[in-house]
């Protein structure tokens, strides 16, 4: 019993304990609570690549539009996102559902590159920026069964891979790199037309877009490519433009290739052997390996002694191998990623793992993707997190400082990020919370 | 202390009369050592009335472990080894389910929530994002430019650290045991507080869409000194403690030189 007079002091454990038992207990998340799956967006916002209307037009007069977006910032969708690709200034997020609605486009849309977005005050205008995830018509079919698989945007055009329906190319086609003809003087903008592609030796299971050209692996390991040629990036051989998509040969033929990649003017494959070959670009020593001239227009095999090669990323510039046992190589010219030293090499160099976050404390910490933007590459760890370095141009590479990174920095994304997409000046990304 | 034999006393040189030896009756001047009566034990007193004794880092009064006091000269080793800045190992017991005002099990209840949808990777995933977060602290209050060649250098060692001020940064963090509703987090960390560490607990929880206390704070290393190294309370006598400084004494000198 307490008197007035006595001290309260710390309490005793009967006490606690009375105090345990009368009080209520909160649920906030039950046995089943499952992880949510979101997309988060940094970078140029002006362009409405990162799909958030209330940067470019503020919606109430005392916020200021936001230029850049230093840090990630979650974007709501409708659907769970499964395939997000960035390109110069545009961005489609694609979901794999089998609704009506499967892909979503913001950003520059003066070549169509997000098909036609019909406009709400004139019904015969369409948009040249869209500012908020649209979704984008697609001429399917079935609607209802197709499923999308994966989207990939270039400098003004995007490839759609569906499961059952080809690839679909929307956008500009001056050098063919929709895989149609090229018509004169034709006007991109506001323009209804999207291309199918259905002749390929079996089915397409990915598909890259380089600045202007276009790359489609299908299931038996072969490549097709069309577009511009004047670097060799379609790879056939001449430096002609290809409207037609065409089956590469040179060092790959016969060669099952896993993965392709590109970004610039230069392209990288994997085959299953964990062998890389290149074409295209080789201005920046990217080729130096096997050649001196500056333009490879026949895929050749770069004969590196790091180990099985398990994933590529081509930049801009530069270019990034991942091996099998989680290490990350680089070589070309620009921020590597081996501090402000290292500008050029020819031969990969290794990223020390103690970067990404291994140490004697945690020792199974190992690279599992890596990714490039024109300048900016990105890395995912398998315990979840981004790792970006490169040139911080306007913002894109999500650490919250404007200045380049010469070694790989951690993005802080509250979740598990799951596949980013790197674009000019922009970066997506799919995380899923904890 | 005082017990033991402490140094003889000075011996000087005076000039004494004595008397001559052949006992004329002149007096002579001799010199004899004799010892000087200021320095004996009886004049003098005890040789140690006060000690100097400094602390090392603070440790809480509900907390426990390796604590480290300086004595008499040792003080100017304590500013030295505060300056080189070491990091300090804790073992962190925590409790889900309930949510205090001072974070700690005796506190006022605030909550008290479920707990049975956390599993051991969800606490992983969680102490891998804070660790992410404190790595980027490291680095950005190390005050080192990020463009030059030393400094990647220095990160691909791991040897950045910051040298000044700086808020608490923990530098690895690892689960040892978990066995709801109690787990255990092992967590290296600088310039932190004990009511930082156990705030630290409680947004565990909160971050796992529960809630947590902080049971237990133990220190297991405070830079190079270990619970090895450390008297418990049978041996807090003086030859444990000569025996400690002795032994502790290479240790010090060595991580002194290292750093500074």
């Amino acid at each position: 019993r307490r008197g007035l007079g006595v001290a309260a002091g710390p309490p005793s454990t009967r006490q606690l304990r009375e105090v345990d038992g009368a009080a209520p207990v909160f649920q906030y998340a039950g046995k089943a609570a499952k992880r949510k799956d979101r997309v988060f967006v940094w970078g140029f916002s002006y362009s409405g690549a990162l799909g958030v209307p209330g940067f470019v037009k503020p919606d109430a007069s005392w916020k200021k539009p936001r230029r850049i977006q230093p840090t990630p910032y979650r974007l709501e969708t409708e659907e769970k996102i499964s395939s997000a690709a960035c390109g110069y200034g545009f961005t489609l997020l694609a979901s794999n559902t089998r609704d009506i609605t499967k892909v979503w486009g913001m950003g520059l849309n003066k070549d169509s590159q997000l098909g036609f977005q019909r406009s709400r005050r004139d019904r015969t205008k369409g948009y040249e920026y869209v500012l908020e995830p649209s979704p984008i018509p697609l001429p399917l079919e079935k609607p209802q069964q197709t499923r999308v698989l994966q989207v990939s945007c270039g400098r003004a055009h995007s490839l759609v891979l569906t499961d059952s329906e080809g690839v679909f190319t929307m956008g500009n086609n001056s050098y063919g790199q929709c895989g149609r003809k090229v018509v004169e003087d034709e006007i991109y903008s506001e323009s209804h037309l999207i291309h199918q592609l259905k002749e390929f030796d079996s089915r397409v299971v990915q598909v890259v877009c380089g600045q202007d050209h276009s790359l489609f692996r299908t299931k038996k390991g072969t490549v097709y490519a069309c577009g511009w040629g004047a670097d060799g990036q379609t790879g056939l051989g001449h430096y002609n433009i290809t409207s037609v998509p065409t089956k590469l040969h040179g060092d790959i033929a016969g060669v099952n290739i896993i993965q392709v990649s590109s970004c610039g003017d230069g392209c990288l494959a994997v085959s299953d052997e964990g062998d890389v070959f290149g074409w295209g670009n080789s201005e920046y020593l990217q080729l130096a390996s096997v050649t001196d001239t500056t333009q490879v227009n026949v895929p050749r095999h770069l004969p590196f002694k790091i180990g099985k090669v398990k994933e590529a990323a081509c930049g801009g510039t530069g270019n990034a191998v991942l091996t099998e046992e989680g290490n990350v190589f680089v070589w070309g010219y620009g921020i590597l990623g081996k501090g402000p030293n290292l500008t050029e090499s020819a031969v990969p160099e290794m990223i020390p793992p103690s970067l990404f976050g291994w140490s004697n404390f945690s020792p199974d910490i190992r690279v599992a993707h890596v990714r490039c933007g024109l300048s900016q590459f990105a890395a995912l760890t398998n315990r979840g997190e981004l790792f970006v370095w490169g040139k911080n141009l306007r913002g894109c590479l999500g650490t919250g400082r404007m200045e380049d990174q010469y070694f790989p920095w951690r993005v802080t994304v509250p979740g598990e990020v799951v596949d980013v997409a790197c674009g000019v000046d922009h970066m997506v990304s799919m995380v899923r919370s904890f | 202390l005082n017990a033991l034999p402490g140094r003889a006393p000075r011996q000087s040189i005076r000039f004494l009369p004595t008397p001559a030896p052949d006992g004329s009756g002149a007096v002579e001047l001799v010199a004899t050592r004799v010892p000087v009566l200021a320095d004996h034990p009886l004049v003098r007193g005890p040789r140690f009335r006060k000690l100097k004794i400094g602390a090392g880092h603070r440790l809480d009064v509900k907390a426990s472990g390796v604590f480290v006091l300086g004595i008499g000269h040792g003080n100017k080793l304590l500013t030295d080894l505060y300056n080189c800045h070491l990091t300090k190992v804790y073992t962190v017991g925590g409790l889900f389910g309930k949510a205090t005002d001072d974070f700690s099990d005796t506190g006022n209840l605030v909550e008290k929530t479920t707990f049975d949808h956390i599993t051991r990777e969800k606490l992983e995933r969680i102490l891998a994002v804070i660790q992410g977060t404190n790595q980027k602290a490291l680095l950005m209050y190390s005050n080192i430019d990020m463009k030059t060649q030393e400094a990647y250098e220095l990160a691909v060692e791991g040897l950045i650290r910051p040298m000044g001020k700086s808020p608490p940064i923990i530098t690895a963090v690892r689960c040892l045991q978990f066995a709801l509703p109690e787990f255990q987090l092992e967590i290296h960390c600088l310039h932190e507080t004990q009511q930082y560490l156990r705030k630290m607990v409680h947004e565990i929880g909160l971050e796992l869409k529960s809630s947590a206390v902080c049971t237990q704070v133990r220190r297991t290393r405070d830079g190079v000194f270990t619970v090895d190294d450390a008297l418990p309370r049978m041996r807090w006598n003086l030859q444990s403690i000569q025996e400690a400084i002795r032994n502790c004494q290479l240790k010090v000198e060595t991580e002194l030189e290292k750093t500074l």
